[in-house]
């Protein structure tokens, strides 16, 4: 089976999670209303393969496997299917996996992109346990960021219909406002503190002579980030930030990242050696 | 020896008709034991409702001989000297027995997929049950009709959803709230719809309720009754800090609660959402409210429109509850336990 590659394992990932986000919009237009378990299967076994992808490209590095774009991009996915999974087990919250695949699919056709998985050498560029770390971490905070935003979708949804009495508020099987609200809270705090442990990791990392850590596109950009979400969990927990702008926020920040993610990793010294 | 079903019902009926032929509880052993007594029945049921009056019997006489039999023992036993045409149904088998399961699924009920129904039918023949007026056949029919009904609202959406005005406002409460046990309901105006949405709220576990009306014994009597407290008329918007969900229904000719009024509670409420139901008429909340922010406002039309929507989902699922008991009772009429219960057929 040696021509069957992580890729492939990957790339099949991604055909589940394609499959699923079909599967997502005939739920949509039902309303989603029935109870079932078809979009949790297909998105489960999207993220079993996406885990043995993984687990291959690990086991061939013989560390983990967050060396360059496509690697980092896999592995911010896989953090946050493997979220929605857990998650979508907390009642009505099944349908969690509808929204999320289609954040998945999209962002793991354009990880399969081949210039952002170049070949390496026998060893990555990284190595090591604070690096693994440090990757990581911060690869996990953007999963519970990106399922964050998702929770924020529902309720802007679950928001709209009550507000504009759609019938679809009632007659879908979606967690109530407060919960979704949540959710969302605490999911975006997990991340907050998975980011903070990463960034603080990054800076203990050994760095070339003149390479300074805050001086990095990279680094700047992640600062950046780091404050966008403090402010929102500030102001959302202390300054009375209403709940339809906390959510509106931290979509926006989700997006954000997702769109500079790849550019900022571009211009980095440190992450490009 | 068939089943056949006697009555009137909601359908035929009206109420001035349905409470004559009523049967009162205590005189339900009486009547089974003079439909025995008269030959006419070896097994027998009465299900007396506000909807309908029914009689479940296993005759030994031929259907039509029963129908006639029956039907003077209606006119009878309540002294009716009325005249009587198609408001008194009378079904042989197969079709009594698929009039059996559709009352136990609330197919027949006024309102479709109810639940109460159900518990109705089971008291009737638990009734007849214990003073040994069932046999082979009702039992098997009974029990095969109470598990058709658990199959049906299992497999099908006929009792999902609010098909009241008290319901639909519980549930979009639900829809709001994590849970109703953090929350407090105001109710403003002591009115009788008001009263049983908090009622409705209550038995969902809401944390407490606050009453306010311009009578202030109404006020007094209503929050003992349910267990919460009063406040004067005046001071009402005073615990728009404490309350989330907000019920009102006084016999004001305007508006109540207006946007300039619920702006600066809403600042005093730090934005917590707030769900405002509204079932006066004339309204007393000015719609315009509900362009605030973490604002829900439902009038009575609005919960009305719910309703019937759910009723007409309702509608929708019935071909599907049909089916199955046409299925069910094919198997029911096959099987050898139901035709010869006993060996005797």
């Amino acid at each position: 089976m040696a021509w069957f590659t992580d890729r492939h394992c990957f790339m099949l990932a991604v055909l589940l999670y394609g499959a699923s986000t079909v599967y997502s919009v005939f739920l949509w237009r039902k309303g989603f209303r029935r109870d079932e378990w078809v979009n949790y299967f297909l998105l489960g076994t999207g993220v079993l393969l996406h885990t043995l992808a993984m687990t291959k490209r690990g086991l061939t590095l013989h560390s983990c496997p967050v060396n360059n774009l496509y690697e980092a991009t896999t592995f911010l996915l896989w953090a946050l299917g493997l979220a929605c999974l857990v998650y979508a087990l907390l009642p009505r919250f099944k349908f969690l996996a509808a929204f999320t695949a289609p954040v998945l699919f999209t962002v793991g056709v354009f990880a399969l992109m081949p210039s952002l998985d170049p070949p390496h050498g026998p060893k990555p560029e990284f190595s090591g346990a604070l690096r693994s770390l440090h990757a990581a971490t911060i690869l996990q905070a953007y999963g519970a960021f990106g399922l964050a935003a998702v929770a924020a979708g529902m309720f802007l949804m679950q928001r709209h219909d009550l507000k504009f009495h759609k019938l679809r508020a009632l007659l879908s099987l979606l967690p109530s406002m407060q919960r979704l609200e949540l959710i969302t809270f605490r999911l975006v705090a997990v991340g907050f503190v998975l980011l903070t442990i990463g960034l603080a990791a990054g800076q203990q990392l050994p760095r070339h002579a003149g390479q300074p850590y805050f001086s990095d596109p990279k680094v700047i950009w992640s600062a950046l980030l780091w404050l966008v979400y403090l402010e929102s969990l500030v102001a959302y927990k202390y300054l009375g930030r209403p709940s339809r702008r906390f959510a509106i926020c931290i979509i926006a920040s989700f997006v954000g990242l997702l769109l500079t993610f790849w550019i900022t990793n571009l211009f980095s010294a440190l992450h490009n050696p | 020896m068939s089943v056949v079903v006697i009555g009137l019902s909601h359908r035929t009926s009206p109420v001035g008709l349905r409470e004559r032929f009523a049967f009162a509880e205590g005189g339900i052993p009486g009547a089974l034991q003079q439909l025995r007594d008269s030959g006419l029945a070896t097994e027998a049921a009465i299900l007396s409702t506000c909807n309908r009056v029914e009689l479940y019997v296993a005759t030994p006489l031929a259907p039509d001989e029963a129908f006639a039999a029956l039907r003077q023992f209606l006119v009878t036993h309540h002294a009716y000297e009325g005249a009587l045409g198609e408001e008194l149904y009378s079904l042989a088998e197969p079709h009594s027995l698929h009039h059996l399961f559709k009352v136990a699924s609330g197919l027949d009920s006024m309102v479709i997929g109810e639940t109460e129904i159900f518990g109705q039918l089971k008291k009737a023949y638990d009734l007849a049950f214990t003073h040994k007026f069932t046999g082979p056949r009702l039992n098997k029919a009974f029990q095969r009709a109470f598990n058709v009904s658990k199959q049906i609202r299992t497999e099908t959406n006929i009792q999902r959803g609010s098909v009241s005005v008290m319901s639909a406002a519980v549930e979009l409460a639900e829809k709001i709230f994590n849970s109703l046990a953090d929350h407090e309901v105001l109710v403003i105006g002591a009115g009788e719809t008001s009263e049983k949405t908090a009622r409705a709220m209550l038995s969902r576990g809401a944390r407490g309720v606050v009453v306010t009306n311009r009578s202030p014994e109404r006020a007094t009597a209503l929050a003992a009754e349910l267990g919460g407290r009063a406040v004067p008329f005046a001071q009402w918007p005073d615990e728009f800090e404490k309350i989330d969900i907000a019920v009102s229904s006084t016999a004001a000719p305007h508006h109540i609660l207006d946007r300039a009024k619920l702006e600066p509670l809403m600042r005093r409420r730090q934005h917590r959402p707030l769900l405002l139901i509204d079932i006066a008429v004339p309204r007393d909340i000015d719609p315009a409210v509900s362009e605030l922010d973490n604002v829900y406002l439902y009038n009575v039309d609005d919960l009305q429109s719910i309703a019937n929507e759910y009723l007409s989902l309702r509608q929708e699922e019935v071909a599907r509850c049909e089916q199955i008991i046409a299925e069910k009772v094919a198997a029911l009429l096959a099987a050898n336990s139901y035709l010869v219960p006993d060996g005797r057929g």
